[in-house]
């Protein structure tokens, strides 16, 4: 029988429009119905150069389901170039004109001598979800733009992560990943957000490699730009959250670039230092706390239900419940997943749940025994469960609607002390 | 199930009127996917150029007004010699007249080719929304 799902977690492909819309000066150019891009815009923030409301689209109809939409593409095409000035035009097809067999390629390749790079996704939300839309937007960049680099930068690294805007702090955390990687002696490269854009893609080829951080997103793209540039890759799986898995993070990277060994302890050392000094602080509150929420379970994707639990963890010392990972991941991913899941400190194992239908995953949640206030840490969904079992929520995932996120950041040892912030401000507001 | 398609055609060959110049529809009968053609009609007043009938100070949208007034145009007499249709095809089409359409249900193409592929093509996409199967060919 055909299900309804409500409370969704994420969009369709489309959605990629977001990703596209995360580098700046290039815009999307949408092959869909009107009410696509309408339904797909988010309010959190824009590109900070062009509005999601003028992004120019063939606002297909009927007549062009009939008797095909191709020659609005051309116009549209040809009009954005005109009136808009991008770096990078981005065509994105819809449902409609992928199932009618327009040939999208066939039109772009009319433009292949155009002042600008005109390049097309496929993110037909029958395809997949945003998750997928935004791998087909790197793959379009991939495929359609780069080239193989002559000669390689020396230290340049090209850092990838999550879905821009579908994760809330897609923007500090990849500033955040940046600054560590600089302190490694390394010299970043990403392509979203603010003074980025066009020459840091125009850079990618001459990276010495990847670095992938997330726990399946992008995989395939790696594995593309190694094949067609020559780009090796190095996938960390876990967002590191907080000083364990960060020093580890740090570690495996400098060791993949073989950067020298004490260099990477010593740049370790002195964040842990601070960390802890930190912690110690705060160590009668932690303590007392203890006795509010001992278990705890996360409703994220995959990146912040892995990244997340690890550092309840192994930093933390709290106790994991069941996990629930809600971006349909793809099943060749999840047997991986698991097992990360499985290698947490103290020899705790976490049981996870791939699961997008939100009944099941909050009836899940109201059986289990938290053994007192359960902590949840989830999308805007769980809120109202939590407070129906009195316990502490933390709105982390996508649908946010309690909290603004400028350029906050969870990653590294900075952002582990953020989400402490953020979850013991939750804690000691029961007292006051 | 039969449906009917009324075209706007001054040759029998192109669809190379628009609405508003057609003087008559050819109006062509599909039946368990047979198009067939069944008759002429001929429009037999002279359309007047309405754009709407509200006051346009009020509105505050003369051309083509939207959602504020309500009102889009006197009804046409064109639109209503065709009302058992299920499409209209021409070459081109004017707003209010596509919202008139658009009320009675009436699909609206406006296209510039042959009235056998204009036909072909919007049988072989009703033949397929009918039968609740995909687009895809």
């Amino acid at each position: 029988m055909a299900k309804l799902l409500d409370k969704q977690r994420y969009k369709c492909a489309l959605g990629a429009m977001q990703t596209v819309q995360a580098i700046t000066r290039a815009i999307p150019v949408l092959h869909s119905g009107p009410g696509c891009a309408q339904k797909l815009s988010d309010s959190i923030g824009s590109s900070g150069y062009f509005s999601p409301n003028i992004f120019p689209c063939t606002s297909i109809n009927e007549k062009d389901v009939v008797f095909g939409g191709v020659k609005k593409l051309d116009t549209t095409i040809s009009n954005a170039l005109k009136v808009i000035d991008a770096d990078l035009y981005v065509v994105l097809t819809g449902c409609i004109p992928e199932i009618v067999g327009d040939d999208t390629g066939e039109v772009i390749s009319r433009y292949q001598d155009a002042e600008k790079p005109v390049i097309y996704a496929s993110t037909a939300g029958f395809k997949g979800n945003n998750y997928k839309g935004h791998e087909q937007v790197i793959d379009a960049i991939i495929d359609q733009y780069l080239e193989k680099a002559d000669e390689k930068e020396k230290g340049l690294v090209n850092i990838w992560a999550d879905v821009p805007y579908q994760d809330l702090f897609w923007l500090g955390n990849i500033r955040e990943l940046e600054n560590l990687i600089s302190e490694l002696g390394l010299i970043p490269n990403t392509i979203f957000g603010y003074q980025r854009g066009i020459s840091n893609i125009e850079r990618i080829p001459k990276a010495e490699f990847n670095l992938l951080v997330s726990p399946w997103v992008s995989v395939g793209n790696m594995k593309k730009m190694e094949k067609k540039l020559g780009i090796p890759y190095l996938h960390y799986p876990t967002l590191p959250i907080g000083a364990y898995e960060t020093s580890k993070f740090l570690r495996e990277v400098g060791k993949f670039a073989r950067v020298d060994e004490q260099k990477v302890e010593s740049i370790i050392n002195e964040h842990e230092k601070y960390y802890y000094y930190l912690i110690e602080r705060y160590a009668d509150m932690f303590l007392e706390t203890r006795v509010m929420a001992k278990q705890f379970s996360v409703v994220a994707d995959a990146q912040y239900a892995l990244g997340i639990t690890k550092f309840l963890v192994n930093d933390l010392g709290l106790v994991p419940a069941k996990q629930f990972i809600t971006d349909d991941t793809p099943k060749a991913f999840q047997e991986q997943i698991k097992a990360e899941f499985e290698n947490l400190n103290y020899g705790l194992k976490a049981e996870v749940n791939f699961e997008t239908d939100s009944y099941k995953i909050h009836n899940e949640i109201q059986s289990h025994d938290y053994h007192g206030y359960p902590l949840i840490l989830g999308s805007y969904y769980e809120k109202e469960i939590t407070e129906d079992m009195f316990g502490h929520f933390l709105n982390i995932s996508w649908p946010v609607q309690d909290k603004v996120v400028l350029d906050d950041f969870y990653v590294g040892y900075t952002g582990g002390i953020r989400l402490i912030e953020d979850i013991y401000s939750v804690a000691v507001q029961r007292w006051n | 199930m039969s449906y009917k398609i009324a075209i706007a055609s001054s040759d029998s060959e192109n669809i190379n009127e628009t609405f508003g110049s057609a003087k008559s529809f050819v109006i062509y009968e599909v039946s368990d996917g047979v198009c067939k053609k069944s008759e002429e009609r001929i429009c037999t007043t002279e359309e007047k150029v309405t754009k709407n009938n509200c006051n346009s100070k009020v509105c505050g949208n003369s051309d083509g007004c939207g959602s504020s007034c309500g009102g889009y145009g006197e009804p046409s007499a064109k639109v209503e010699i065709i009302s058992d249709c299920r499409a209209v095809v021409c070459k081109k089409i004017g707003f209010h007249i596509r919202k008139q359409l658009e009320r009675k249900a009436i699909s609206a193409f406006d296209v510039s080719c042959t009235i056998d592929e204009a036909l072909d093509k919007i049988t072989f996409y009703y033949n397929r929304i009918d039968r609740h199967e995909s687009l895809r060919k």
